[in-house]
């Protein structure tokens, strides 16, 4: 069953059409790999589904949900998070505290929020940075941190913007496993990112944008067979 | 060892007992203080921190930086008064009143200027002040405008037949205004320890992170506003009556707003204790400018000359040039100690441990 159907989305900024006429849907459970070269739409497209801004024109249902409209507090609270390519880190509040807020989305006792948030947080292998803030993290723990805080909203859906942006190999290595264990315990993920080899790797199909279009959709290998892919994007590495 | 034991909550109980201690202090105080000027002082104080810690909840907690906090404060105050004054109906039911009405029309301003961000809040929430300054001005029949309003006496406050107090002295004031800072303080520790102190904070240090985390930010800056308020409106209303006068050029003017805003800067935003700080400083100083206490104090000390033109400035313009001094102290504390006092003292402290808190 799609939990995701993206539908006819387009996204005008003035002139420039950011997203123009994207369809596609997601499975309940899979990974979908969102790629393109730069300025290509993708976190354009993840604005509009997230209700960060209204799409131009289209629809986008959500587990039923018809999503257009709805302010990003309401996206949050239906089950769908995302992160942040320019990570956006509470900095002047701790790890833990970072982490509660997200959980406090499904709770209302700090109690609970603290034990879901400490749960979190030894997910994604941040436990001996508990009480550090989090503004007084390096960029790799930054990116842990903002899945830990997504997490413990309990989505279904989880959109990742680029969390392996600026990580060094290791370090986007335990991403990847983070990523392929959420999809073990059950939640969707839509997953940006510029590293082909991780994205072939961990997703079940792939989307790619190119100047707001949808240029192919696929499962990886008919992906990096694809003549116009490889001339647009994979060509131009 | 440890210096002290901490607790499960992991305060330590040195803090704990310190403020036990000043409490008891502060409440045997009038007993052994016969100096009413003095007591002036103190009374000053405390409304300084009940407004102080009315704004940091909007201000510190939530990021929004209001510049207008007079308007609560004098819609308070003028609630209150002209309640008592005209209508007779007593200050202890008076400012319930007035905090209901600046909540209200609080979150009629917040629903309009939390569309705003950044210093586009800030000069949308000066505008309001100013609005609500010329309105009182204007609406002379229910204001008095620029003349004010002199209350000409408050009513004993009774339980049953018993006279508790005729407000004939500071001493009543004295203690009003201790109980409302202690519980003021209270409600901001209340509010650090629960979901709504997350949720501020989250929307003080991201907003868009903490909307994508489910925070509905209208609602919940409106929340902090109206918590903020209710502070603000109790100091406007305790204002009032203990100068017993009210005029727009007092308690709706643009430099009370700004002191409000210095209290917590100076202090230290967003911590319980800032405002205490930043009022225990700033009050006394600023007395003492507008009293020409410093200004003489340089003259005596015979570095500058009374004749000499510095002279003549400093005994005659110093106490004008209080949002002057205000100004450069400001700079002074952004600069050097951009936390505040408190943070500052904090640094200091705990510059071993390099981790949070
Ligand atoms: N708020 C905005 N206002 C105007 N133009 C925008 C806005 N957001 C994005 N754009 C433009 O829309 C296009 C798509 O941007 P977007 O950020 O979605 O690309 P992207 O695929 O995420 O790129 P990258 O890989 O660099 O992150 C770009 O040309 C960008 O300049
Ligand atoms: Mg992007």
């Amino acid at each position: 069953m799609a939990i995701l159907e993206i539908k006819h989305v387009s996204k005008f900024f003035g002139g420039l059409a950011a997203n123009s006429d994207v369809s596609f849907e997601m499975v309940s459970g899979m990974i979908m790999g969102l790629i393109g070269p730069n300025g290509a739409g993708k976190t354009t497209l993840f604005n509009c589904i997230t209700g960060y801004y209204p799409p131009s024109r289209g629809e986008i249902i959500f587990d039923g949900h018809r999503m257009n409209g709805l302010h990003p507090d309401a996206v949050c609270k239906l089950g769908m998070a995302r992160t942040w390519q320019k990570v956006r880190p509470l900095a002047k509040m701790s790890v833990v505290d970072n982490v509660m807020v997200g959980a406090l989305c499904r709770t209302n006792s700090l109690k609970k929020a603290r034990e879901m948030a400490m749960e979190k947080i030894h997910v994604v292998g941040l436990g001996n940075r508990v009480k550090f803030l989090a503004g007084s993290l390096p960029i790799g723990e930054r990116k842990k941190l903002e899945v830990a805080r997504v997490l413990a909203t309990q989505p279904k859906l989880l959109l990742l913007d680029e969390v392996m942006g600026g990580l060094n190999p290791a370090e986007s290595e335990e991403i990847i496993q983070l990523i392929l264990d959420i999809k073990n315990i059950g939640i969707t993920q839509m997953v940006i990112e510029h590293d082909m080899k991780a994205i072939m790797r961990i997703s079940d199909r792939i989307v790619v944008l190119n100047s707001g279009e949808k240029l192919a959709e696929g499962n990886p290998q008919e992906i990096v067979s694809n003549k116009a892919v490889v001339d647009a994007y994979l060509g131009g590495e | 060892m440890r210096p002290f034991m901490h607790n499960m909550r992991g305060t330590s109980t040195l803090p704990v007992l310190l403020a036990v201690v000043a409490v008891a202090a502060l409440f045997l105080l009038p007993n052994f203080v016969e100096s009413t000027y003095a007591l002036h002082i103190m009374i000053l104080i405390f409304i300084s921190i009940i407004m102080g810690s009315g704004w940091n909840i909007l201000g510190g907690y939530t990021g929004q930086y209001s510049v207008g906090h007079a308007a609560y404060f004098g819609v308070g105050g003028y609630t209150t008064i002209i309640l008592m004054q005209y209508r007779h109906i007593a200050p202890w039911y008076g400012v319930w009143a007035g905090i209901l009405v600046a909540v209200a029309i609080a979150l009629i301003i917040g629903t309009i200027c939390f569309r705003l961000r950044g210093p586009y809040f800030v000069l949308a929430s000066i505008a309001v002040a100013e609005i609500f300054r010329v309105t009182a001005l204007n609406l002379k029949k229910l204001t008095n405008g620029a003349e004010g309003i002199l209350i000409t006496d408050i009513p004993p406050f009774k339980i049953g037949d018993v006279v508790i107090t005729d407000f004939m002295s500071k001493v009543p004031f004295y203690y009003i205004g201790l109980v409302t800072l202690i519980i003021a303080i209270f409600a901001t520790w209340m509010l650090q320890n629960s979901k709504l102190g997350y949720y501020f904070q989250a929307i003080r240090e991201d907003q868009d992170a903490a909307h994508s985390l489910g925070i509905n930010l209208t609602i919940y800056k409106n929340v902090a506003l109206a918590c903020s308020v209710v502070f603000t409106s109790l100091a406007g209303s305790l204002y009032g009556l203990y100068v017993g006068f009210i005029d727009p050029s007092t308690v709706l003017a643009l430099d009370l707003s700004v002191q409000i805003v210095m209290t917590c800067i100076i202090g230290g935003i967003g911590t319980i204790f800032g405002p205490v700080i930043g009022a225990v400083v700033l009050v006394p100083f600023s007395e003492a400018l507008r009293s020409n206490m410093i200004a003489q104090a340089i003259i005596d000390s015979g570095l500058v000359s009374e004749n000499s033109g510095f002279g003549f400035f400093l005994k005659e313009q110093l106490s004008h040039a209080h949002v002057l001094i205000y100004g450069i102290l400001l700079v002074v504390v952004i600069l050097y100690m951009p936390d505040g006092i408190l943070g500052f003292v904090r640094k200091l402290t705990s510059k071993r441990r390099k981790e949070a808190i």
